[in-house]
């Protein structure tokens, strides 16, 4: 941007930003390194930034501890069907928005708005009445069906991209014979792709840190996500070491991904800030 | 636009039924259990307005609106301005922006949960890394979010807000600054516009509207904050102090470990509103300050 920077408030701000990345990364290098410390190195004092010896085996007793294999595959199940279920229903119901006439599409495209405005908290209680009634608790039910009704945000981005794209595109397929169903899954959804990478990002952070659902719908072990499993971990009063070794267990995939998506999460985010 | 509107009833259907089920019906339902006693199993019993009095006359409700206003206070501020300094710094012709860009963000992709268990670690009186930092620098150990000080456990837990939250906030500056036009900083330049008289004149007043949402976004959540409380207090029980409660955590124990449906209903509806004020209150003041092409 600016060519004319003073050497000297570069210096100024390369040192902000290094103490800015410090009280950003330092708790995950604390967290790595208490985790592979031995139950004696946890209180010893000074601490140690690298833990000599290293006890690796923690992780193989939090392992065998608590079923963090089993936490993870069921986050990643959880995760996946979310995902596909929100990205195909809010571009689904954005698609019909966007390409209809109808009389109520003014007020469901308002309501669609309010509901951007409306806390969770207040629907909770009677949503999981809804789930209880149906007999649906201790179940993943709740966390994935609603995804699959289309959200709010999601209708949102999608609709204001659908509108973006050329109308020819749907003329020209209604005269090759297509029906609107098929004018969607087959021309529309696969040109959404940038808007639906931006949602899928969404869509999988909210989704993979979400602890209050899972926290009042899911009772069985078997079924606990990784963020309550590592909360069950908490609860057994475990020492330090291993308790760090459970959080890295449950950082580690989320990283992962963000570290392969990088440019997915930046642009989401960013267009975020372009509604309106 | 299509002429054949069935279709449009057939693909906004999956909407419709989502509002109708988990949206309608649940405010319609919560009000009306606002009103009675109900423990979620047996039939609720209409009390009138003997909840909302209830709760508008306990003292836990008026701390914990306390709390919420402060820990909002503390928090929102602080990231805004952190968030937009560092998106400035990035937005500047300066080396290695990925990597600063990635431990930014880093907080943001981590669960609550595993944030929160190692900044109660960092935190701890005794063993807790920044203690033994202030000790090594002849300063006297903290009690942070164990402190029998109400703001010292807010100000501790606005804190680790900001580490979550900030990277967030910070790329949608960022972006919001990337669309600066080139041609208009150049001007401003040519014009002997200094670096502080361009930050001031020409880059903030056309980055507002994101500034502003960036603080809308933020005030919602740390009124809402629940996930902070979570992590750091663990699983939460009826026993947390009651100097350090919020709203939503009287909602949720309320709701879900005391089973009064009622009470919770009410206090999530006062949440509502104090909310709704608060981003009318925002609004009301967005012209002074936020600028639109």
């Amino acid at each position: 941007m600016t060519k004319t920077t003073h050497p000297l408030l570069k210096v100024l701000m390369y040192l902000l930003l290094i103490v800015g990345s410090v009280f950003m990364v330092f708790p995950f290098i604390w967290m790595l390194s208490t985790s592979l410390k031995t139950v004696g190195a946890i209180s010893q004092m000074p601490p140690q930034l690298i833990p000599n010896p290293m006890n690796w085996d923690n992780y193989v007793t939090i392992w065998n501890k608590i079923d963090f294999g089993r936490y993870t595959m069921n986050s990643f199940f959880i995760v996946s069907i979310e995902m596909v279920g929100s990205l195909v229903s809010s571009a689904f119901v954005a698609f019909g928005l966007a390409m209809f006439t109808f009389r109520l599409r003014g007020l469901i495209y308002m309501i669609m708005l309010a509901t951007l405005m409306i806390p969770s908290q207040v629907t909770m209680i009677p949503t999981y009445f809804i789930w209880k009634e149906f007999g649906a608790l201790n179940s993943y039910y709740p966390l994935i069906v609603p995804s699959f009704l289309g959200g709010a945000f999601g209708i949102f981005l999608m609709h204001q991209f659908i509108k973006s794209l050329p109308k020819e595109l749907y003329e020209s397929a209604t005269i090759d014979g297509c029906s609107p169903p098929g004018i969607f899954f087959k021309i529309y959804l696969p040109l959404c792709k940038p808007a639906l990478a931006a949602l899928g990002v969404f869509t999988f952070m909210g989704a993979w840190n979400n602890t209050l659902g899972p926290l009042i719908y899911l009772q069985d072990k078997e079924l606990y996500t990784l963020p309550l499993g590592l909360l069950y971990l908490k609860s057994e009063n475990v020492n330090q070491a291993l308790l760090m070794a459970g959080a890295v267990i449950t950082t580690l995939p989320v990283v992962m991904v963000y570290l392969f998506a990088q440019k997915q999460f930046v642009q989401g985010i960013a267009s975020t800030g372009m509604k309106g | 636009m299509q002429k054949q509107g069935y279709w449009g009833y057939i693909f906004t259907l999956p909407f419709v039924v989502n509002v109708v089920v988990f949206l309608l019906f649940p405010i319609v339902f919560s009000t009306y259990i606002s009103f009675t006693e109900w423990d979620l199993f047996n039939a609720p019993r209409w009390i009138g307005l003997d909840n909302w009095v209830r709760v508008l006359n306990k003292h836990e409700f008026w701390v914990s609106i306390r709390n919420v206003f402060v820990f909002a206070l503390i928090f929102v501020p602080i990231q805004t301005i952190m968030a937009f300094v560092i998106a400035f710094m990035l937005n500047q012709a300066i080396r290695a922006k990925g990597l600063f860009r990635l431990f930014y963000f880093l907080p943001v992709v981590t669960p609550w949960i595993a944030g929160g268990v190692v900044w109660v670690w960092m935190f701890n009186y005794q063993y807790g890394v920044i203690n033994w930092a202030l000790e090594s620098m002849g300063l006297d150990p903290v009690k942070w979010i164990d402190s029998s000080n109400w703001l010292m456990v807010i100000s501790s837990i606005a804190i680790v807000q900001v580490w979550k939250g900030v990277g967030q906030s910070m790329i949608m500056i960022l972006a919001g600054m990337q669309n600066v036009p080139k041609e208009v900083l150049e001007a401003s330049q040519i014009d002997g516009a200094n670096g502080w008289k361009q930050l001031t004149k020409v880059v903030f007043p056309m980055v507002t509207p994101m500034v502003y949402l960036v603080m809308i976004l933020s005030t919602i959540s740390a009124f809402q904050a629940f996930d902070v409380f979570l992590g750091l207090f663990g699983s939460i029980t009826t026993g947390i102090p009651e100097r350090n409660m919020v709203p939503n955590l009287l909602v949720y124990r309320d709701a879900f470990l005391l089973f009064k449906m009622g009470p919770a209903s009410a206090t999530a509806w006062l949440l509502f509103v104090i909310i709704l004020v608060f981003t009318l209150f925002q609004k009301y003041f967005e012209k002074k300050w936020v600028h639109y092409d």
